[in-house]
Order: C-alpha cells, then sequence, then structure tokens
C-alpha cells in the first residue's frame, strides 16, 4: 500500500536542491532511527513532515541541521557534505523555554544570534528592534523569556533565528504547545517571513492541517525506522488563507489522503 | 504592603533579640557572675572599640584581616571558576577526576596548615594559600555542578550559530552556572575569613587574629572582646555585601519564580 522510499537523486536542469539526504541511515544507541532516506529539499521551497509520535520527525531535523552525522549515507547543504551546523541553517527548537537565555531579556536573545554573526554592536539595536517588531514583539525588547508567554517565546525564538538570516530554517512541532487561536496567528506570520525571505523551510508537525495549510510538499513518515511513507505535493493557490484554504477542494482530499496514512500506520 | 510589613516586623524582632541579650550581657557583667578578667562588661567592650579605632589601632588589624581575607578569597574564586569549569564542561573530567575531589574534599584544612608552614614558612604566603585552598572547595565544587548542569539545548543553539569555545564559555556556560558559582562564593566568604585568623593566630601575621590572641595573653579582656565583635560585623558585613551583589547580578532569576 505504501511506496518505497525513492533513492533521491540531482535530475539535470532542475535546481540543485539545497539540503540534501541521500541514503541516510542514522543508528543512535543501537538502535535504527532512520534507515534509508533520501530527499532533496528544493531553494525556497516549504516542506512539511508528519509522522506519528516517535517515528522520527525530530531526528531527521536534526540530521538536516547538522547537529547528528549519519551512520550512513549523506547529507549535503547546498551541494556541501555537512559536517557540522553551520549559520545559513537556523533551527526553531519545539522547547523554546529551553531554546532561550532565561539571563538575557528579548533583546539580547536576539543579539546572540547577531553577535555570532559578527556585526559591530553599534549596528545591532536597530536590527534587534527591526527584528523584533517583525515577529511582532515591539516594545518587548527588555523583557526577560520567563516574563514572556510560551507564544511571546517561541516568536522570539523565531526572531533569533531570523537573526541569522538563514537560507534554511528547521521547525520541530514550533506551535504544538500553544493555544489554537495563537497557532494560526503565528502560521500566517511564518507564511509571510519565509516569502519575505525566500528561505527554504522544514517544518515538522503533528497537525496535518497544518501541514497542508502551510507547506509545498508533505512527506509522511513511517516508523521503526524512520523512512518516507507518502509524499504529497500540495497545489494550493497562496498566499494561503485561514478561512478559504481550509475549504479549498483540494485542501480536503489533501487532508483525506494524509488521515488515512497515518491511520494505517498507527495500526 | 503585607510583605513589608513582614519584613519589618522581622528586623524589629531580631533587633529586639540583639538588645536583649546584649542587656543580659551587661547584668552578668554588672553582677560580678564571671571574673571581669575574663568577660568585660558590654560598655568596656565599646570603650575599648573606640579607643582602638580613634587612635588606629583596630583600623590596621582589621585592614590586615580584610587583606588576607580578600586575597585568599580572590585567589580561590579564580582557581576554583577556572578549574570547576575544566572539570565541569568535559563529562570525561567529571567520571574520573570528580571522585578524588569526593576524597580530597572532606579532608579539614587544619591538616593542610602544618604542611603549609613546612614548606613555605610563618609567612604571607602560607596564609594565602592555606586561605585559598580552603575556600576553593565550595566555589569549585559549586562550579562544576554549574557547568554540569547547563540546559543541552542551549550548547546546541550555540553550536548552530558557529559560536566560538570561548563565546560558548562565557555568554552560555558561564551564565548559566552563574547562580551555583555565586553561592559557592558566599559560603567561601566565611571560611576565608575563619582562615584569615587562624593563620594570624599561628603565624602571628597583622590582623585581627594577631590583635584577639595578643589580647587574651595580656588578659585585657575588653580588647579581647573588641576584637571579636569586630570580626562577628566583618563576617555579618561581608556576606550582606555580596548577598547584594548576588541579588543584582541575578535579577534575571527573580522573574523565573
Ligand atoms: N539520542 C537518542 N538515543 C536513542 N534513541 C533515540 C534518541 N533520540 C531519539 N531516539 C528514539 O528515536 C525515535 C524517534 O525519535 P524522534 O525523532 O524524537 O521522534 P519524533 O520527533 O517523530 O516524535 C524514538 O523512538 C526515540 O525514542
Ligand atoms: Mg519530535
Amino acid at each position: 500500500m505504501v511506496n518505497a522510499a525513492k533513492r533521491f537523486e540531482v535530475i539535470p536542469g532542475q535546481p540543485r536542491p539545497q539540503i540534501a539526504f541521500t541514503g541516510v541511515t542514522l543508528q543512535l544507541g543501537g538502535k535504527t532511527i532512520i534507515e534509508n532516506l533520501s530527499l532533496g529539499v528544493r531553494p525556497g521551497e516549504f516542506l512539511c513532515v508528519v509522522g506519528a509520535s516517535g517515528c522520527g520527525k525530530t531526528t531527521a531535523l536534526r540530521l538536516a541541521a547538522g547537529l547528528y552525522q549519519p551512520t550512513s549515507g549523506r547529507v549535503d547543504f547546498d551541494g556541501q557534505l555537512m559536517l557540522h551546523p553551520r549559520r545559513e541553517i537556523a533551527i526553531v527548537f519545539q522547547d523554546y523555554g529551553k531554546a532561550l537565555l532565561p539571563w538575557r531579556t528579548a533583546a539580547g536573545n536576539v543579539s546572540l544570534a547577531l553577535e555570532a554573526g559578527g556585526m559591530p554592536s553599534a549596528e545591532r539595536p536597530a536590527r534587534i528592534e527591526e527584528l523584533l517588531r517583525t515577529v511582532g514583539l515591539p516594545g518587548h525588547a527588555g523583557k526577560y523569556p520567563a516574563e514572556m508567554s510560551g507564544g511571546m517565546q517561541q516568536r522570539l525564538q523565531i526572531a533569533r533565528c531570523l537573526a541569522q538570516e538563514p537560507k534554511t530554517l528547521l521547525m520541530d512541532e514550533p506551535f504544538g504547545a500553544l493555544d489554537a487561536m495563537t497557532r494560526q496567528g503565528l502560521q500566517d506570520e511564518v507564511l509571510a517571513l519565509v516569502a519575505a525571505s525566500g528561505a527554504t523551510v522544514i517544518f515538522v508537525t503533528h497537525d496535518l492541517d497544518e501541514a497542508i495549510y502551510l507547506g509545498d510538499r508533505v512527506i509522511g513518515l513511517l516508523p521503526h525506522p524512520g523512512r518516507i511513507g507518502i509524499e504529497l505535493a500540495v497545489n494550493l493557490p497562496r498566499p494561503r488563507d485561514q478561512l478559504s484554504t481550509r475549504e479549498h477542494p483540494e485542501f480536503l482530499r489533501l487532508r483525506r489522503q494524509l488521515f488515512d496514512f497515518i491511520k494505517a500506520t498507527e495500526q | 504592603m503585607n510583605r513589608n510589613a513582614t519584613v519589618w516586623l522581622w528586623r524589629a524582632a531580631s533587633f529586639a533579640v540583639a538588645a536583649s541579650f546584649i542587656a543580659l550581657w551587661q547584668l552578668v557583667a554588672n553582677l560580678k557572675l564571671v571574673s571581669a578578667v575574663f568577660l568585660p562588661s558590654p560598655d568596656r567592650a565599646w570603650a575599648s572599640l573606640v579607643r582602638g579605632f580613634s587612635n588606629g589601632d583596630l583600623w590596621s588589624k582589621l585592614a590586615g584581616t580584610l587583606e588576607h581575607m580578600a586575597y585568599g578569597w580572590l585567589a580561590a574564586s579564580i582557581a576554583g571558576i577556572a578549574i570547576g569549569a575544566i572539570i565541569g564542561s568535559s563529562r570525561i573530567m567529571r567520571t574520573y577526576v570528580a571522585p578524588s575531589l569526593e576524597f580530597l574534599r572532606p579532608l579539614p584544612v587544619s591538616a593542610i596548615i602544618p604542611v603549609a608552614i613546612a614548606m613555605l614558612g610563618l609567612t604571607q604566603a602560607m596564609a594565602l594559600f592555606v586561605i585559598a585552598f580552603g575556600a576553593i572547595w565550595p566555589i569549585m565544587l559549586a562550579t562544576i555542578h554549574g557547568f554540569a548542569a547547563v540546559e543541552p539545548r542551549l550548547y546546541e543553539v550555540a553550536r548552530s550559530l558557529q559560536m566560538s569555545r570561548l563565546a560558548v564559555i562565557f555568554k552560555v556556560a558561564l551564565p548559566s552556572a552563574s547562580p551555583d558559582i555565586l553561592a559557592g562564593m558566599r559560603l567561601s566568604l566565611t571560611v576565608a575569613l575563619i582562615l584569615s585568623v587562624v593563620c594570624e593566630i599561628l603565624a602571628g601575621l597583622d590582623g585581627l587574629g594577631h590583635w584577639v590572641l595578643l589580647s587574651a595573653r595580656a588578659f585585657r579582656s575588653a580588647d579581647l572582646f573588641a576584637g571579636v565583635i569586630l570580626l562577628g560585623v566583618t563576617g555579618y558585613v561581608t556576606s550582606v555585601a555580596m548577598s547584594m551583589a548576588e541579588h543584582r547580578l541575578l535579577a534575571w532569576q527573580a522573574s523565573q519564580r
């Protein structure tokens, strides 16, 4: 019922993928977490990854970030073997509470990425203000993360990632812990940010609607070991709209297909 | 509002306790329950304090003790943080070095004093070594703990920002460990004061310890008590100052609770 993963290959005439997994297998603690994963993400593409809990979504994202090295196979970024994490690849962690420096204010947390990028200190304040405004946190520059709500902390983490001026943005269930209203607002903000920056995105979520709403393409992972089970192109018009997109017949068709896939993997 | 009132109530209560303690002391002295050779009355101890400060004797003794304490404590802080950071940030070091630290730590510092005297003589260097050796433990162990407890996610953030090793230490690990480190430094402050006095007594170095020793030998109980009171005040004031510094440096923590 489900196709085996296709081997990724560069097709002449097609743009080179920004991130390419080629036959990637990863073992951790003697267990195969990801097996023979091949996948190419085009520059500027918005790729969503879904799958049951524990199927290896986070692990795949960490491979794409260079935080893990594959046991076999290779991960390339812009045609170069990925040997370590790099500033062009920003990662928005799921647990925003742990990914922010509690002793730095919102401005200080954004500043961390600018400092790492070598921006002179005189230029930082203006850039920080701009970034905080971009993610909807103007006027919160002096607040510590602990003084901010979950949604605000996640916005702050996104601001820090944008400060890296990433070519690729990796997001691991970034809105999983947020309430529905905050979530929808942030979905639209991320779409706008990405459209403005032209960044490539790999977005992990367990929310099928969210995946279709955001993505150009959705892949579903199969568990034990993690591999690609389904791949769907999302041909929905952009800009997307919370009401009309979600009522679009194509949206409903994809939703049905994805839903059936997930249900099958859970049996 | 309510909290403020509670704080004031506590202050009033502790003031009352101190006042009644002094009153009791005066009473015991007045009734001559203990010979004046051993127990001066509070007013005599006070007079001795005033005299000591006005002729400058106590000032120089106090300065001596503060100097011993400060040098030893600073040396302990720098070495303790540096060694603690190296051990705490490496799992291998933690596994192999930490157990020997656990063996060395309960060793009473008094056991090291004869060794220090044999090697360095009755000198300032000996005092510095002994004070620093005693005061390093709380700082070093707190630093090891603080470095070991840094949120791993923050190291991943640092890696994806390609931060240099030095930047990771100064911008991530040290600030994260700072509550532990400062708590260790506060504990060490008391240790440093005690050891300063001990070294001054043993080596005859200029300071309150020496003053107290000489006063006791000459049966000048008022001077002896003046010195002891001054030592108490020194301990109290330095630890309050340290708490205030901690409060300022860790202002970000207040919002977390
Ligand atoms: N460091 C690790 N060592 C051993 N097993 C791990 C490690 N990290 C994740 N796993 C296992 O890999 C599987 C996939 O984990 P993960 O990628 O976090 O799943 P997901 O994000 O899809 O929920 C899980 O079964 C998990 O227990
Ligand atoms: Mg996950």
